[in-house]
């Protein structure tokens, strides 16, 4: 269909009549119903575009091709679909921000910020505006400054005017530079700071559903992205209990010698007539479980090509709508998003995924559904709500959360990662989890939910001609969850 | 698949839940009379008559015939098809979808021509028949709202609206319940007895055998040790080295191709070993372009849960290159073949579950290990657990 539209044949102004008809046909159709399409009829323009109402599709066409009445239709839907797009899109000039972009920097400097975006866009960098010579001098002042895609991201939903640097117009505030359309703010942002159409695509549409979306990698020091996650965060073992371990291990092992003869290959069922009488299934099973499984065992495969140039790396970070996030030191992110082009980059390769699971934390267990009555549902939140400020400062050792140290908001989930990790010390860190939810340290989770959960995620955002497909890579941890 | 959840007898609910744990509560061939949950009933002790007892063992010792053309081994008793079937959920009936059912249905269907009644499969095909009436007379509803509102477009005037059937509102036309009500009219009602009774010479000759998957027959004669393997052209049974280069040679064109690490044979049987010993039911996903599914505990108590894709990952790229073998999902896969396989699992809400296996590099490991099945320990499984991510409904 887009292609039939793009068709140089097409008939770019239809006949005054058949829109006025129009018009009042579908005032009617669209009236109190919520349209599911793109935002274009939310635009504050002076005669407001109508988008017809979905109705059934023709998927048949008659055998004659296509009958007036399905032309009449098909007609009227692209005439009300093109004038949308016709429309002069207005902002006004009491709500627009203004920026100007510095191709040198790859940012934009914000000179004068409204809105809302701004809470969670954007970073403050120290510039000096003045000759190199003089900078060592005085302070140097912080200004507000946008990466490309954010840049572009409002310049494309009409909340900022762009002006570009240039040489000749410096002196007035606010009024340097040459202003810059939509189409040349893509042009000349794709392209800067690593920031290729599909990043820009999947970050303009995390955008629009409300995510904080933000940098894994900081381009520059003055960029505040989350910390990079502590890798050592589970073995948190004292040296007695590596001891420990290491003698039980060693008796084990003797323990296997003495009582059992070396495992034979052609009869791996163990027929030890010391352990007979009490086998079962649980122990034929176990007694078969020889072949190493999980991503703990060693990889020994050759990679191809170095990993630093794989296109598998973490990208994006991002942050549920509801987070409450602190610009400057953003705590770590919901989710971890890799963009690649799906026309020309592979389903990524085992080791590739196992680079990226390295770099993940550990997903806390999913939480066992709980059937609770209503009342006592309230009264948790309730509860949880009023008692968070103060774990930050009383409750865990500042030792034993990252270095990021995160926010009262994600408290919760570490302590849910701890507890799953180290059950016992959680239990007694963490008293909201254990008045609140009496019952969730008793409760096993369902092993299928483990299971489809995995043990890290990284989400995958596959960009094939801007259509994009989001897939979440899971750790599995089979081999953690025999079903016998 | 709902045919063979409702177990042999029929019944529903609880009672028949009740009786398929009975039937099918086995998880492997082999019993252990002596555990402490265990029950004697009155069924095994029949059954373990064949049984050779030999300390808390009951090992059944079941046997197949290996058959190279078709990558399979067989059955030739009905006991021992019975056991494999009922007890780890192995092998597939050739004349079946899954549990050996021919003779049971060929006694039904004869049954119900005595009484005059559908069996099932007639009714299963009523039932599409049926199916196929509906589309075609929606089909014909919507061309005709198609022509009115063409007519009134015309004509200038409101389109008449038409009735165009849903599914819940169709009903089958006079002469599909004629046909149907032929058939079921009873001639003469059988007071007495519900059920009709065969002779002894109506019922017919048992004429189909299991079918079991070389992983099958050999984690069933390896690993279980209840398996006896004949092959058709010598007179004593095979033994596990013989079974083990067999079994491997059936993928194998000439002689160069033996010992190495990258025969399907072995690929395949690391995955089945792996997720038999974690306890899962692993049957093959063919339909849903998958190499296996994962049962909780068999396809007669639940849907499968998990859709297992093996990923074969060469350890060292050369093996690969000169590999005569052309596994399956082994090269670089495009997102296109990602997704369909997704789409396909997600549709019948399956789990997708990537299943890396690591083809140990010739150069580190010496094929000689090859010789025996100790060289499963040299591969690794890892799992990687795949779902569309879909961020408008992980807002929270």
């Amino acid at each position: 269909m887009d292609d039939s539209l793009e068709q140089p044949s097409y008939q770019p102004h239809p006949p005054k009549v058949s829109f006025e008809d129009n018009d009042n046909e579908n005032e009617e159709l669209s009236s109190g119903d919520e349209d599911e399409g793109p935002d274009w009829t939310k635009l504050p323009t002076v005669s407001r575009p109508v988008i017809p109402k979905r109705g059934d599709k023709d998927f048949e066409p008659n055998a004659d091709g296509g009958s007036n009445f399905q032309k009449h239709v098909l007609d009227r839907s692209r005439n009300a679909m093109l004038e949308a797009l016709r429309t002069e899109r207005n902002t006004s000039s009491k709500s627009i921000s203004y920026g100007i972009w510095y191709p040198s920097l790859a940012r934009t400097h914000v000179t004068t910020a409204r809105g809302i975006h701004f809470t969670n866009m954007g970073h403050s960098v120290a510039r000096s505006t003045s000759l190199p010579s003089e900078n060592d001098t005085a302070k140097v002042p912080k200004r507000l400054e946008l990466l490309p895609e954010e840049a572009l991201y409002l310049v494309e939903r009409g909340s900022m005017f762009c002006w570009k640097e240039s040489e000749g117009h410096l002196g007035l505030p606010g009024m340097e530079g040459e202003p810059m359309s939509v189409q040349q703010t893509f042009a000349e942002m794709i392209g800067t700071e690593d920031l290729t159409l599909e990043k820009y695509q999947v970050y303009a549409y995390l955008k629009r559903l409300g995510y904080v979306v933000m940098r894994t990698k900081p381009p520059t020091s003055a960029y505040p992205a989350a910390a990079p996650f502590d890798k050592k965060v589970p073995p948190k073992q004292s040296i007695l209990a590596k001891l420990f371990s290491r003698i039980h291990s060693v008796l084990l092992g003797l323990g296997r010698m003495i009582f059992q003869p070396k495992f034979n290959w052609w009869r791996p069922l163990k027929h030890s007539p010391l352990f007979r009488f009490n086998m079962n299934y649980s122990s034929v099973f176990r007694s078969l479980r020889f072949l190493p499984g999980g991503h703990g065992a060693p990889l020994h495969v050759k990679p191809l090509q170095d990993s630093s140039s794989s296109p598998y790396e973490i990208f994006y970070n991002i942050y549920k709508p509801s987070t409450n996030l602190k610009k400057s030191s953003p705590p770590a992110p919901d989710f971890s998003v890799v963009v690649i082009n799906a026309r020309t980059t592979p389903v990524p390769n085992l080791v590739e995924l196992t680079n990226l699971f390295d770099v993940l934390p550990d997903l806390p267990p999913p939480v066992p559904r709980q059937r609770l009555a209503f009342a006592e549902q309230k009264k948790l939140a309730q509860a949880t709500a009023s008692s968070t400020p103060a774990m930050t400062s009383t409750v865990t050792p500042p030792s034993e959360i990252s270095t990021s140290g995160p926010p009262p908001k994600n408290l919760s989930i570490f302590n849910k990662l701890f507890s799953w990790i180290l059950p016992s010390s959680s239990a007694q860190s963490s008293p909201v989890t254990r008045q609140g939810r009496p019952s969730q340290q008793q409760r096993r989770p369902n092993p299928f939910a483990v299971l489809k959960s995995g043990k890290k995620l990284v989400v995958i955002a596959a960009v094939d001609a801007s259509n994009i497909s989001f897939f979440a890579f899971r750790q599995g941890l089979f081999e953690e969850f025999p079903m016998v | 698949m709902s045919r063979n959840r409702r177990g042999p007898q029929g019944k529903g609910g609880g009672a028949r839940r009740a009786e398929n744990n009975k039937i099918y509560g086995d998880a492997l061939p082999i019993t252990f009379p002596l555990s402490t949950d265990y029950n004697e009933d009155k069924s095994l002790s029949l059954l373990a008559r064949g049984f050779r007892i030999g300390g808390t063992i009951l090992n059944p010792n079941c046997e197949v015939v290996f058959d190279k053309t078709t990558h399979s081994a067989w059955t030739f008793s009905s006991r021992d098809a019975m056991i494999l079937w009922r007890k780890g959920f192995f092998g597939k009936g050739d004349l079946s979808r899954s549990e050996p059912s021919w003779l049971s249905r060929q006694i039904n269907a004869l049954k119900a021509a005595k009484k005059g009644e559908l069996t099932s499969e007639e009714i299963r095909e009523k039932r599409r028949a049926e199916r196929k009436q509906f589309k075609i007379d929606r089909a014909k509803a919507i061309a005709d709202a198609a022509a009115e509102a063409e007519a009134a477009f015309i004509e200038g005037r409101e389109a008449n609206t038409t009735f165009i059937p849903s599914g819940a509102t169709w009903k089958p036309q006079q002469q599909n319940v004629q046909n149907a009500e032929n058939v079921l009219i009873v001639p003469e009602e059988d007071e007495e007895s519900g059920e009709a009774v065969l002779e002894e010479d109506e019922i017919p000759q048992d004429v189909e055998h299991l079918q079991l998957t070389l992983q099958e027959t050999f984690f069933l004669s390896w690993a279980v040790n209840c398996l006896t393997v004949h092959d058709p052209t010598k007179e004593s049974p095979m033994t596990l080295q013989e079974i083990w280069t067999s079994f491997q040679a059936v993928h194998c064109i000439t002689p160069s191709h033996d010992h190495r690490f990258d025969n399907p044979f072995i690929i395949n049987y690391a995955i089945y070993h792996y997720y038999r010993s974690l306890g899962w039911i692993v049957k093959g996903g063919l339909k849903f372009c998958v190499d296996y599914l994962l049962y909780k505990r068999g396809p007669v108590f639940q849907h499968a849960e998990f859709a297992i894709m093996v990923i074969p990952v060469y350890e060292d790229p050369a093996d690969q290159e000169n590999s005569p073998f052309q596994l399956e999902n082994s090269d670089p896969m495009s997102w296109t073949w990602l997704s369909t396989i997704n789409r396909v699992n997600s549709q019948v809400q399956k789990t997708l579950v990537l299943t890396y296996i690591t083809i140990p590099a010739q150069s580190r490991i010496s094929p000689t290990v090859l010789s025996s099945p100790a060289c499963l320990s040299h591969y690794t499984i890892r799992e990687v657990v795949l779902r569309r991510f879909i961020p408008a409904r992980m807002r929270d």
